[in-house]
């Protein structure tokens, strides 16, 4: 129950600070950093994969809906959920099924780093194409998701580090 | 039967990952639509009333800007009605009306742009009605509810806004690739037509959504390439996207009446 309540915690701070803060944060259009995927990748490799999915679309659509963006976060964050799995057996023996929780503690920082950085590789780039959807802008859009890309991972990196810390 | 649920059974987890992708895929597709309701908008009350609480609680800081943005165009107004005799007779024909609004919330990085305001359907706001502040055009109303409604920036993807030059009266279409937010690019202008840098661009009359004459942008640079039919132009727009307060909503008084006529029109056709 305390666990269920942690994650749900989680869902609200995470969402709170991109639909508040990040979001209005605006510098260029090739800095646009979404963190609130670090929610998806932080649920317990021992949950039911169609439970993992729902939670994914469940995320997406609520930053959808203050982004005006008409379901382009939901279907990048189911995307990432259904290859979450494939990337977790990359940096883990069993897949994760040992594991209870994960983070930058229970995988340490370079497997973490390689973790976080493939789902979050893979989750902006479909959102950044499903959103411009044109070849015609093909470069210029992999700019955009690839500079978005790297900022994101830095501020996602930097909130799991202080997580992980403060729960010592 | 027995192996057909276990089949499904097995593959639970791809099937649902796809109804999941479709439902995702179908919002977005719907969303094109002019018509239907979208209900994936923050023009939806709980994120209005989120997005609001928070734009509120920072407005304090702005109060001054603002205060010298309103004095200044009363000022442009008073010089108006001084120094146009005519607007005063006909001022009880005009058949377009003003609402102001306050934005709660809006963007310009994004490859698709759009702006939430504090009023809705029970203010008379309506899907498809044009958005401007006092240095010109700054969208369309994209969804409405009773107490928000959403705007589509000419900032977009899906935006095209007609056009014409002010000294020549040419037509062109204001397009947005989706690069820097202080620049668009005007196309369908063919090449006869006279173009030079600092050309003023206005509404015009083709469309019901905006009056005649609301300030658009400038031309910045343009091209002309003998290979092709058209003119490649670069506007500066006159709005700067990155700091909008209030805008006003423009309800077009004879616009149902004007689309009726048209739509018998294409039905003649």
């Amino acid at each position: 129950m305390t666990k269920a309540f942690l994650h749900i915690k989680r869902f609200f701070i995470l969402i709170g600070l991109q639909v508040i803060v990040l979001n209005n944060v605006q510098i260029s259009g090739y800095l646009n950093p979404y963190i609130y995927i670090l929610f998806i990748m932080l649920l317990p490799p021992k949950m039911p994969k169609a439970l993992v999915l729902s939670l994914a679309f469940l995320t997406g659509f609520t930053v959808d809906v203050f982004e005006n963006s008409y379901g382009i976060h939901a279907a990048a964050s189911v995307f990432m959920a259904y290859v979450r799995p494939t990337v977790l057996s990359l940096v883990s023996v069993k897949g994760g099924e040992d594991l209870e929780t994960i983070g930058i503690r229970q995988l340490r920082f370079a497997r973490f780093f390689t973790y976080s950085g493939i789902l979050c590789i893979l989750h902006h780039f479909t959102l950044f194409y499903i959103e411009a959807f044109r070849l015609n802008e093909f470069i210029d859009t992999f700019v955009r998701a690839l500079t978005s890309t790297v900022i994101s991972l830095l501020i996602i990196l930097l909130i799991e580090s202080v997580r992980s810390n403060s729960h010592k | 039967m027995r192996n057909l649920f276990a089949f499904l059974y097995r593959h639970h987890v791809f099937f649902v990952f796809i109804l999941l992708e479709i439902v995702a895929f179908g919002i977005l597709i719907q969303s094109h639509h002019y018509q239907g309701s979208r209900f994936a908008s923050s023009a939806q009350a709980w994120s209005g009333k989120v997005l609001e609480y928070f734009e509120n609680s920072v407005d304090y800081f702005s109060l001054k800007k603002i205060n010298h943005l309103l004095a200044e165009e009363n000022a442009q107004l008073r010089n108006r009605i001084s120094t146009s005799p005519i607007s005063h007779k006909k001022n009880n024909a005009l058949p377009h009306q003003y609402i102001s609004a306050k934005v709660i919330k809006s963007s310009y990085n994004k490859r698709n742009n759009y702006l939430t305001l504090n009023k809705g359907r029970l203010n008379g706001i309506e899907k498809g009605m044009g958005v401007c502040v006092n240095e010109g055009v700054v969208g369309i109303v994209r969804d409405v509810t009773d107490n928000y409604a959403t705007v589509m920036s000419v900032l977009n993807k899906h935006a095209v806004i007609s056009s014409r030059f002010t000294k020549s009266n040419h037509f062109g279409e204001i397009v947005w690739d989706g690069k820097s937010h202080h620049f668009a690019q005007l196309r369908s202008v063919e090449k006869y037509v006279d173009v030079s840098i600092g050309d003023t661009l206005t509404t015009n009359s083709f469309s019901s959504i905006f009056p005649e004459g609301i300030l658009l942008g400038t031309v910045n640079r343009f091209e002309r390439d003998d290979s092709e039919n058209f003119y490649k132009i670069e506007i500066d727009l006159s709005v700067d996207y990155s700091n909008i307060d209030y805008v006003y909503v423009i309800k077009n008084l004879h616009g149902k009446e004007r689309l009726e006529l048209e739509s018998k029109l294409k039905e003649n056709d």
